[in-house]
Parts: C-alpha cells; sequence; structure tokens
C-alpha cells in the first residue's frame, strides 16, 4: 500500500467520522434548542387562552390562532399541564407530521375543560434535513479536494522522494555510479539526501576494501604457493631421487595446485557475491556447451564414458561470459569427475533448460546439500568441493533455478533459465 | 638470451633463475621497483618477466615507461591477481603474455621462449631436437627429415617437451599447459597421448626420447 492511500484513508475515515459526529451533535442540540423555542411558543399561546378566559369567560374562537390549533374538550377531573410529542396525520398535506402539543386544564363556568394546543415541528425537521444535506456536500466536497490535492499537489511534493528512490535503485556497489540527487528546499528530504549520500560514500569505500583486501589476501597466498611450486619443480630436477623422494616432491605439488585451486574458487565465490561479474551479453550457451565438450574430450575419453549430447538448436541467454563459461564448464567438469567410468553423460539443452544427466556413485547426502561449501560425498577425492556451490551462486545470480536428483546411480542437474 | 626477472619475492625470483640457467639464458633479477626502472633503461632484455605488485610502485608503471622508450623487449606478466582486469590492461599496455601465479617452471619457460622466437625470429622460428625439428610458425613438425603427422595436442605436447628438454616436467604441469587449469583429479589420460607421441616418434626411427620419471613425470632427453 502506497503511503499516500494509507495517509488519505485515515484522513478520511476520520473526517467522515468528526463530520457525522458533529452533524449528529448538531442534530440534537438545534433539535432540543427548536424544541425549547417551541414549547415557550406554546406556553405563551397557553398563556393568551387563560387569559382569554378570564376576561370573556367562554373559550376562544380556535380560527383566530393561524399557527396553532386549539382543541378543547369537556373533561371529568382536574388534570396538570403537559407537553407531548405525537405523530398525527395532515388531512390537508395528505402526510404524517410530528406535532408538539401543551394540554391544560381551564375551569369555565364551573365545567372543566381539557384544551390542547398543538403546532407542528415541521419546520424544525426542515432545519435538521438542511443541516444532513450540508454535512453530506461538505464530505463530498472533502474527498474532492483530497483528489486534487493527491492528484496535483502531493505527487509534486513527493518528487523529491521518488528521485532519489530511483537513484538508490541504480547504485550498485563497485561500478562506480555516482548518486545523482536533486536539490531540493523541503527539510526532511534534504535530511534524507544528506544521509543517502554519506550511506552510499561509505557502501563503497567499504566495498572497495573489502575487494582490495579479498584481492590483496589471495595475493599474499599466490606468492607462497608460487614459491613452493617451484621450488618442487626445482627439486625435481635434482639427480639420484630415491623413489619415495620423486613421490613425495609429487604429492607436495599436487596439494599446492590444489590449495591454488581452492584459494581461486573461494575468490570467485566473493566475486560473484561481490557482483564483480556485472556485464552482461546475449551467449549462445549450445555454442559454449559444444566448446567445452571439445575442451574435455579427451578426459570424457579417458573414463571411456559415453556421451550423449543434444545441445543442437541456439539458446540464447542474456549473461556474463566469465559466468557463463564457469558455470558450464563445472556442470560439465562434475559429471565427468564424479563419474564411476565406463558410465554415461547426457547433456540436453532446450529453450529455456539444461539437463545433465551422468551415472554417478550412490548418493548419502540428501540432494539439495550438493549445493552446499565443501559439501563432498567422498572425502577422499580431489575435487574441492566448491564446484557445485559455484554452480549455485552462479544460478542464484541469474535467478536461474536449478534442481539436483538422484535415483538409481544416476545423477540428475537441471537449470531452468528464467 | 637475456632475461630480467622482475619480482620482490626472492625464492621464487631465485627458483627462477636456477631453473632458465640450464636453458642458454642469462638471468639478471630486480627485486624492487627502482631497480627494475633502472634496469629496463640502461640495458636490452629478449625478455622481461614482470610481477605487477612491487615494493615501491606497480609493475604497470615499468611497462608503460618501456613502451614510452619505444623498447621493444618482450614483456611476459606474472602475477599472482588472477584478475581480468590487469590481465587486460596488462596486455592493452603491451605485454606479449600473462601467467598467473602459481606457475610451473616448465610452463615459464615454454612462455619464454615462444616470446623470444616471436621476437627474435619475426615468428618464423625452428626448434631442433637431434633429428627432431619443430617449425612452430607451421605448426609442424619433421623427424629424420620426414613429416610427422601429429593431433594438435601431440604437437603441443612435443613442443613443450622440446622447450623444456632435459627437465623433469611433471603430470599437473603437462595438463595444465595442454587443458588448461580446470583439470582435476587423475591425470592419467595424459599418458594415451605420451603413448601416441611416443610411437609417432619411433615410427620414424628416433630413440625414446621421452623418458618417465617414477611418480612424477616425463623428461625429454637423449
Amino acid at each position: 500500500m502506497k503511503l499516500l492511500t494509507k495517509f488519505n484513508r485515515a484522513n478520511i475515515i476520520a473526517t467522515v467520522i468528526v463530520l457525522l459526529a458533529g452533524a449528529l451533535c448538531y442534530y440534537f442540540i438545534l433539535h432540543y434548542v427548536l424544541v425549547k423555542q417551541l414549547d415557550s411558543d406554546l406556553n405563551g399561546e397557553m398563556q393568551e387562552v387563560k387569559n382569554f378566559i378570564k376576561v370573556n369567560n367562554s373559550l376562544p374562537d380556535t380560527s383566530v390562532y393561524k399557527e396553532a390549533e386549539i382543541i378543547s374538550e369537556p373533561f371529568p377531573s382536574k388534570d396538570k399541564a403537559r407537553l407531548t410529542t405525537k405523530e398525527m396525520f395532515d388531512k390537508k398535506e395528505n402526510e404524517w407530521i410530528t406535532v408538539r402539543q401543551l394540554i391544560f386544564p381551564e375551569n369555565i363556568s364551573g365545567k372543566y375543560y381539557r384544551i390542547t394546543i398543538s403546532k407542528s415541528e415541521q419546520e424544525t425537521e426542515d432545519l435538521i434535513q438542511f443541516i444532513i444535506t450540508g454535512t453530506l456536500s461538505l464530505v463530498l466536497l472533502l474527498f474532492l479536494c483530497l483528489f486534487i490535492i493527491n492528484r496535483f499537489v502531493l505527487n509534486k511534493l513527493w518528487h523529491p522522494f521518488n528521485n532519489t528512490l530511483q537513484e538508490l535503485k541504480k547504485f550498485n556497489p563497485g561500478s562506480g555510479y555516482t548518486l545523482q540527487l536533486n536539490d531540493n528546499n523541503i527539510a526532511e528530504f534534504k535530511e534524507l539526501n544528506n544521509a543517502v549520500m554519506e550511506m552510499s560514500r561509505t557502501v563503497e569505500r567499504d566495498y572497495q576494501a573489502l575487494k582490495s583486501f579479498t584481492e590483496n589476501a589471495s595475493h599474499e597466498i599466490q606468492t607462497p604457493l608460487a614459491v613452493i611450486n617451484s621450488e618442487a619443480d626445482l627439486l625435481m630436477q635434482s639427480e639420484n631421487l630415491t623413489e619415495l623422494q620423486m613421490n613425495n616432491i609429487q604429492a607436495i605439488q599436487i596439494e599446492t595446485v590444489r590449495l591454488s585451486k581452492l584459494n581461486q574458487s573461494l575468490l570467485l565465490l566473493t566475486k560473484i557475491d561481490n557482483r564483480q561479474f556485472i556485464e552482461t551479453e546475449p551467449l549462445d550457451i549450445s555454442k559454449i556447451i559444444k566448446k567445452l565438450l571439445v575442451h574435455y574430450e579427451e578426459l570424457i575419453a579417458a573414463k571411456e564414458i559415453q556421451l550423449k549430447e543434444n545441445a543442437d538448436k541456439p539458446v540464447i541467454i542474456l549473461m556474463n561470459e566469465t559466468m557463463a563459461g564457469v558455470l558450464i564448464s563445472n556442470l560439465i567438469t562434475n559429471a565427468i569427475k564424479h563419474n564411476p567410468g565406463k558410465g554415461f553423460i547426457e547433456i540436453v539443452l532446450s529453450e529455456n533448460k539444461l539437463i545433465i544427466r551422468n551415472t554417478g556413485p550412490v548418493l548419502t547426502a540428501q540432494p539439495h546439500e550438493m549445493f552446499e561449501r565443501f559439501k563432498k560425498e567422498n572425502l577422499s577425492s580431489e575435487s574441492l568441493g566448491l564446484g557445485l556451490s559455484i554452480v549455485k551462486k552462479i544460478c542464484d545470480l541469474y535467478h536461474f533455478r536449478i534442481e539436483y536428483g538422484y535415483a538409481r546411480q544416476i545423477h540428475i542437474l537441471t537449470v531452468q533459465f528464467k | 638470451m637475456k632475461i630480467l626477472i622482475i619480482e620482490d619475492e626472492k625464492a621464487l625470483s631465485e627458483s627462477i633463475v636456477a631453473y632458465l640457467k640450464g636453458e642458454e639464458y642469462t638471468c639478471e633479477v630486480a627485486l624492487n621497483f627502482s631497480t627494475a626502472l633502472e634496469k629496463t633503461e640502461l640495458f636490452d632484455y629478449d625478455c622481461i618477466l614482470l610481477d605487477i605488485t612491487l615494493p615501491g610502485g606497480n609493475g604497470l608503471s615499468v611497462l608503460k615507461e618501456l613502451k614510452k622508450n619505444n623498447k621493444n623487449d618482450g614483456v611476459l606478466i606474472i602475477s599472482a591477481k588472477n584478475a581480468l582486469g590487469d590481465k587486460i590492461t596488462g596486455l592493452n599496455l603491451g605485454a606479449d603474455d600473462y601467467l598467473s601465479k602459481p606457475f610451473h617452471l616448465s610452463e615459464l619457460s615454454a612462455r619464454i621462449a615462444a616470446i623470444i622466437r616471436r621476437k627474435q625470429f619475426g615468428g618464423s622460428s625452428m626448434i631442433r631436437f637431434n633429428d627432431i625439428s619443430i617449425d612452430t610458425q607451421a605448426k609442424t613438425a619433421e623427424a629424420k627429415n620426414k613429416p610427422l603427422d601429429l593431433t594438435k595436442k601431440e604437437f603441443e605436447l612435443l613442443l613443450y617437451f622440446m622447450t623444456n628438454k632435459k627437465k623433469v616436467i611433471s603430470k599437473t604441469a603437462i595438463a595444465e599447459h595442454l587443458w588448461g587449469d580446470d583439470m582435476e583429479g587423475n591425470l592419467d589420460f595424459i599418458y594415451t597421448h605420451i603413448k601416441n607421441l611416443r610411437k609417432k616418434l619411433a615410427e620414424t626411427g628416433n630413440p625414446d626420447y621421452i623418458k618417465s620419471v617414477y611418480g612424477m613425470g616425463y623428461k625429454f632427453t637423449d
């Protein structure tokens, strides 16, 4: 829900409640005052009638009174004067009307009469109707005003905020983009812009620091590795090495290479996390697969793996070239690496899906755990356990869906492009 | 052939010198930025190994300086920063090749040889070992004046051996040279290629120059 909508809703509800409550109060007060007025009028009439009786000792001619209707009837006992409200049918107007009546007893020549003076409340009713109509018109007018304000004033008022928001969306640490925040004279937005500017600078600075730290750390690790590796290369050239020494040197080299690859993989994961592979271009996945399969030809042949490949149709996906290469090569090497030999690899590429099926050892872990870092089925295996987590990370980056399935020693990896 | 090694890691530069000495190269070492600038300004080298991160300055500045002075020394960048940006900048600035650390000395040697071939002989260089000769330009090989019918990988393997003759080359180094560094695990498939190359050399009447060194790799020697 938009802030504006929420604010308007509260505003409108409050206004309507206040207006209706006000109208109600107004109604009662007015009604009370008008009835009071009517009552005092009736009392005046009563006094007139009483005076008339005192002077003439007879009932007045009722037709003389235009505003009120006076009925007198003989009444056996003395009664107290009282005021009532009554619904009556008006024959002239042919409708029910509310009347206010003052009933009082009077003694005319020793005979008791009950005299009723009635006055219509019609005017009061009219007044109240007028008040209600007025209130409703006010509510409507208020809605109209709010609409106009929202439409033309508030949108303009919020413009600097929206501008800041749009700029923030474009912000990406490391891209070198500087936020273009418009100047404005509204204190809150000014403050917001200053805070945003300050924050973006901090983020950018921290990001650069982190980036250079990871790169420097990797650099620092690669250098001693380079020394170890070249020392082993040199040692290898020595004459008269024993078989055991040769094995030792070989082991040192293999582990150095592994450590270096591990370091590079972690660095790659960090780089993906830092979104350093941001430039994208339309790439033909089919072409990448074909190229990599040629590259791994020997590896596949050496393990006597039967390759079934169905990826002839071009499938164009918008992504970073490096990332696409890493994704596909990790998937293929994964299928080769875990193949027990004399098995098969099946690669099927369709318009929005890449499926890689391969024979492999019995899976003991849960399929979804396969994407975790350093999750290895075989602890002694030379694989780093990072390949699939890199794959997952790349898929997450491009919102591809990746699934790992296993059934009867066949592993199935499905990548769903968007 | 004169080679300048600009590398601040003393142990690494020493082992590079030790490895290259046997291959008719004269090596000099610059351990920091200022020495590097001085040496490159005063002398000409056939190939310069250039580390990017140096105490006192950036290796790329040395490269810029070289190009500014119209020097034609071959430059091989050796950097621990496997950052694509650095690589592209380096190559754009006129470096001939880029090798990321850690590397095998045999790989380094092969890359240096390739740069020198391109620079010295205008790209039409022949490499010989006894009766075997390789034309790196035409990518053809001959043995005892008979053409060797080699696959692309076998040709590269033979070239790699011949630029690292009399040196033990590990299996990992061969795998990385021929297939890049994403080859993990069992490297037995290399053996197939060695076997085929041996067979083709034997067919032309050559002795078996490719000696297996138990547990480590191979050595190309007579």
